[in-house]
């Protein structure tokens, strides 16, 4: 569906776009994450023809999208969703309609379709001004999938939502896009929607393409410092491995050995990390299949969702996830002596 | 203080009249600043909009060359026009001088710049987004231009109530490219000045007041229909 190659571009302002190679396959939902100034909105316009690339090749549904007689077919061929719905100030129906009049079609079969599977039929007389934040998503996401768009870009679309009607939204999203085959290529900062929407994901920072693959390895094994820093990894410890013997290394951390499976020779530097969730917190050393086991002091214990985060001092610092239930049963707080433990499995090496 | 109510007294009954070679000079003054009006949204609007929504080198001087001929001298206007359409200037061959058609292309000279100006106002006053939106949507570049007009239509409306405004009003350039000559290009502007320099002050007052119940009728019509489209926002 997209070929994006060498891609070397400039804004005015000095930030550059560096992307040796990007392909997204017809039917992938590939969110592209990172922090504020990645350069994912940037690429996003390259790739709805908003923004013009000197160097590079940009190929879209097998055409060539730096041709500029191909831009206006390509896209048709496309929509594009914006962080804030862009509303013309008319009726819902008649928003919804807007891309089929732009193509010179009329179709109120179709728009009433898409009022329905949006949820908005309710609201078809009304005029957008007078919606309510949601329902404007709703109507910008109907108008975008109205002339059955074989890519959609979608560009934090859910941002400005509160986190309920979000997810009744990304749920009806999810089932469209799937029914639809459609190609989309989501940008977020919320991992969450990545998650619930994408197939794959592509992190980026600085306008470089950092990593891409699938959620469970992003999230499991971080490419590098950077990717790990962005999804959750909040201890990454700086250590070098000492041993390998059939790929459980014990690796020099933090004045710590600690061991974890890894393809590592011994004298590498790495980074270890190691997420909240997979360290577990006891009043007692741990028996069972953990290997590594440590003996921490709790520094804090703070409110982490649903759950708590727990600050431990092991001689580094080191975050543990724990439920609302452990820290009444355990009676964690701040000063309490405690083990933490966790898995040779459950740490992943990035080499230095 | 007695000579103005007195001519305000002959003034109406002046109106009343029905006096043809007033109403001769009032269709005069309405057929030509409507037309330049129409001209002047013509080219304004669409200049304004697109050097609001377009990228160019330069662009900041062009949109300070714009709010400048928002406030070009009518006498200027008048004298440069006259000498491109006298005899011997570029535009001599059209023989539009001291006819209505030189006068109507004066006030074009005048009221585009200003329709231009706050159309341009009004398009960068709308979020560039917008723009970007319809493009994406599938809208051709005209397209997307003609649903932002849409969007800010309010206030283009109140560009055109300001463009007629200027040129209706408007006295010193037609009376150097128009030359007040009766029956072919005496407006109600060229009237007023004519009968005050002559000493007829009824008369004045009398084409005073046809001109400003004019200007006022025109611009309740148009507000009312702006204020109509404002209440259903």
């Amino acid at each position: 569906m997209i070929k994006l190659g060498n891609l070397d571009f400039q804004l005015s302002s000095g930030f550059s776009l560096e992307i040796g190679a990007l392909n997204v396959r017809e039917g992938e939902v590939l969110s592209i994450i990172g922090p504020n100034g990645a350069g994912k909105t940037t690429l996003l316009n390259i790739f709805a023809l908003l923004q013009e690339i000197r160097t590079g090749s940009l190929e879209i549904m097998g055409r060539d999208a730096r041709e500029p007689a191909n831009k206006i077919s390509l896209r048709r061929a496309m929509s594009y969703v914006f962080s804030r719905p862009y509303l013309a100030d008319d009726t819902v129906a008649n928003n919804v309609a807007l891309p089929l009049k732009f193509r010179g079609l009329r179709d109120a079969g179709r728009t009433a379709e898409m009022l329905e599977l949006f949820k908005i039929t309710g609201l078809r007389d009304r005029n957008a001004n007078q919606l309510s934040q949601g329902e404007r998503h709703r109507v910008s996401l109907a108008r975008a999938f109205v002339t059955r768009p074989r890519l959609v870009l979608l560009d934090e679309p859910f941002s400005s939502l509160d986190a309920r009607v979000r997810e009744t939204i990304i749920c009806d999203l999810r089932k469209i896009i799937r029914a639809a085959g459609t190609t989309v290529l989501l940008v977020t900062q919320d991992q969450g929607e990545a998650l619930a929407l994408a197939d794959t994901l592509a992190v980026m920072k600085a306008g470089r393409l950092l990593q891409r693959a699938g959620p469970a390895e992003i999230f499991a094994r971080p490419a590098s410092k950077d990717v790990a820093d962005f999804v959750g990894v909040e201890t990454i410890l700086p250590g070098t491995v000492t041993k390998n013997e059939d790929n459980l290394c014990s690796v020099e951390a933090g004045g710590k050995t600690l061991e974890v499976i890894a393809d590592c020779a011994p004298g590498d530097g790495v980074y270890v990390c190691v997420r909240p969730e997979h360290v577990s917190v006891s009043r007692t050393p741990e028996a069972g299949s953990m290997r590594n086991h440590l003996s921490a002091k709790i520094v804090s214990v703070e409110p982490w969702g649903l759950e708590y985060k727990a600050g431990l001092d092991c001689g580094f610092s080191l975050m543990a996830a724990v439920t609302k239930q452990s820290v009444d049963a355990l009676g964690l707080k701040p000063g309490l002596e405690v083990f933490a433990s966790f898995k040779a499995t459950a740490a992943h090496l990035i080499k230095r | 203080m007695n000579f103005i109510f007195e001519g305000l007294q002959k003034g109406c009954s002046l109106i009343g009249s029905g006096d043809a070679e007033i109403y001769s000079v009032v269709k005069l003054s309405l057929s030509v600043s409507f037309f330049a009006t129409a001209a002047s949204v013509l080219i304004g609007v669409p200049l304004g909009s697109l050097i609001a929504v377009k990228k160019f080198p330069l662009k900041k001087l062009v949109i300070s060359l714009v709010n400048t001929g928002m406030g070009l001298p009518p006498v200027v206007v008048g004298l440069l026009v006259m000498l491109f359409l006298s005899r011997s200037g570029p535009m001599g061959f059209l023989g539009w001088l001291y006819t209505p058609a030189g006068m109507a292309l004066a006030q074009i000279i005048i009221a585009t710049p200003v329709i231009a100006g706050l159309s341009l106002s009004a398009m960068q006053s709308l979020d560039p987004k917008f723009y970007l939106q319809m493009l994406t949507l599938g809208a051709s570049s005209t397209q997307a231009l003609l649903a932002c007009l849409k969007e800010i239509r309010l206030s283009i409306l109140a560009a055109v109530i300001a463009g007629f405004g200027s040129v209706i009003s408007e006295v010193g350039a037609v009376m150097i490219v128009g030359g007040n000559i009766r029956h072919q290009t005496r407006v109600l502007t060229t009237s007023i000045v004519m009968e005050t320099h002559m000493g007829n002050f009824d008369t004045a007052i009398a084409l005073g007041l046809i001109l400003l119940g004019l200007t006022f009728l025109i611009n309740l019509a148009l507000t009312f229909i702006q204020q109509q489209k404002a209440r259903t926002q």
